[in-house]
């Protein structure tokens, strides 16, 4: 049994499977149930002035039969009284000692309003504080969440503010709308945020239904956009993860968020940066026991890796993330068709031929069947064949030597540089 | 003729200059591909224009080749 305990910037949690800042972490009921399911944290659903809410408030996208590929929701902050969330958070604490509490703040980014909720937050005994500046709908509108996320400044100055009287970790969450996270990462961090946690949502209109013109969702007919999350948005997240892990501006622990619905997601942002994870719109489709099989499955792939502890994992794939600069544009792959278990659907010919490089033949043998051959001097290895191929093992991607040595772009650029430069660097 | 068939084409035709005792001297890359500019020690010039990628790529690792051992 490996250990899966983490410690996120001094938040420690059983395991690495947190519930996120969401409608599942809304009351002491629901993180109460969440923990005796199994989840090792729980960011309790955003607090601060309580709101009012719309009906309806979610929608799902589902692509070619799979229901939630992406979710999108409009729902806002908590609309509960400060008091309310905080009896049951001190209720929960008391019950699950054991387990991660963190409260998820929004206030206007006034100095005075920070430190009031902060010190009466901390009060309750939670574990830390998580900075939502990334709501992107409805608070955002009201100059908070993604609206201050957005600016610098404001990022930098409401964690110093919030830094200023906290006495638990400060994780400040980003908002992915923005053209570079690692900006607001690092205005995070000049605030003196002990770890950051991302995405937030992403901007997003789910649908318009086509029969009635209304958007989806809709609110008596009118529409407005929501924030967009679940498995559509895991690469976006991973990407953005990866971007902060490999800063060494962004000397912080991370928290990752964005689509993770199983042990393997999980282990992916964990290897690309991220201390533990943030989950919601996963344990919204299925239920919290899904964390049941998060467990057992991260603990027999650690097990199975003969990796003792899950923190053993954190950041061992940021080393690979790179500029595209830095890629060797002399290694080589090409696609190579197993004849023995390709169906001859053909997907892979046509994908070739319509989009692609145009290097898979369609040839008969001597009998007359019909098979699938990739001209493999032509092939860029592109890897579309094997992404369209409904069949497992149907193609393999390999790697051919190109007989010339490893090559960057920037490499490259560089050589060319000093040859228009003049220099000789053999003599220089 | 497959691209790799120009790629092949390209690859002699570079190889030939430098046996020759060609080096390169000047390299423009524009809309038309690259032009390289190759020159033995008499002062003859030739220029090649380069149009596969596969053909940028090699000529590129002969210039790193040129410059980190002074000859190809």
């Amino acid at each position: 049994m490996a250990d899966l305990r983490i410690n996120l910037a001094g938040i420690q949690s059983p395991n690495p499977f947190w519930l996120a800042s969401a409608p599942p972490t809304n009351s002491g009921y629901q993180v109460q149930r969440a923990f005796e399911a199994g989840w090792g944290g729980a960011v309790w659903k955003t607090l601060g002035d309580p709101i009012l809410n719309v009906s309806s408030r979610f929608a799902a996208v589902s692509f070619n039969g799979q229901k939630v590929a992406g979710f999108n929701n409009i729902e806002l902050i908590t609309d509960r009284p400060l008091e309310v969330n905080l009896k049951e958070i001190y209720e929960t604490k008391k019950k699950f000692p054991n387990h991660a509490i963190i409260a998820s703040l929004m206030v206007e980014p006034k100095q005075e309003k920070w430190h009031e909720i902060v010190k009466r937050v901390e009060d309750v005994g939670v574990d830390g504080l998580e900075l939502n500046f990334g709501c992107p709908h409805g608070m955002a509108e009201r100059g908070m969440g993604a609206a201050s996320g957005q600016v610098p400044e404001l990022v930098q100055k409401q964690t110093y503010w919030v830094k200023e009287v906290a006495k638990t970790p400060v994780i400040v969450k980003l908002t992915p709308n923005i053209t570079d996270i690692t900006v607001t990462a690092e205005a995070a961090v000049e605030g003196g945020a002990d770890a950051i946690s991302m995405i937030n949502t992403i901007n997003s209109l789910a649908a318009v239904d086509i029969d009635t013109w209304d958007t989806v969702p809709h609110v008596g007919g009118k529409g407005a956009h929501g924030g967009y999350c679940g498995p559509a948005v895991k690469p976006i997240a991973l990407h953005m993860v990866g971007e902060c892990a490999r800063n060494p501006r962004i000397n912080v622990p991370i928290s990752g968020i964005g689509g993770i619905s199983n042990w393997q997601n999980a282990v992916e942002f964990m290897l690309m940066g991220a201390t533990g994870v943030q989950v919601c719109t996963a344990a919204m489709h299925h239920g919290f026991r899904i964390v049941e099989d998060m467990i057992e499955g991260l603990n027999n792939y650690l097990d199975e890796k003969g990796i003792a502890s899950v923190s053993e994992l954190v950041g061992k794939s940021v080393q690979k993330y790179s500029d595209w600069g830095d890629l060797d544009l002399n290694y080589k792959i090409v696609a190579r068709i197993n004849n023995d278990t390709c169906i001859n659907c053909n997907k892979c010919h046509i994908a070739c031929e319509d989009t692609s490089h145009q290097c898979i033949d369609m040839l008969k043998d001597e009998s007359g069947k019909g098979y699938l051959k990739v001209r493999e001097e032509d092939c860029v290895g592109c890897n579309l064949c094997s992404i369209v191929c409904p069949v497992d093992g149907a193609i393999d991607m390999v790697e051919v030597k190109s007989g010339l040595p490893p090559m960057t772009w920037n490499e490259r650029q560089a050589a060319l540089g000093i040859l228009a430069c003049g220099v000789d660097p053999v003599t220089k | 003729m497959s691209e790799y068939q120009d790629f092949l084409q390209e690859r002699d035709r570079l190889d030939f200059m430098i046996q020759q005792g060609y080096s390169i001297k000047n390299i423009i890359e524009n809309l038309s591909g690259a032009f390289v500019e190759l020159e033995n020690k008499e002062g003859e010039k030739e220029t090649l224009q380069i149009l596969t990628p596969d053909g940028r790529k090699y000529f590129s690792v002969l210039l790193l080749k040129q410059q980190k051992t002074g000859a190809l």
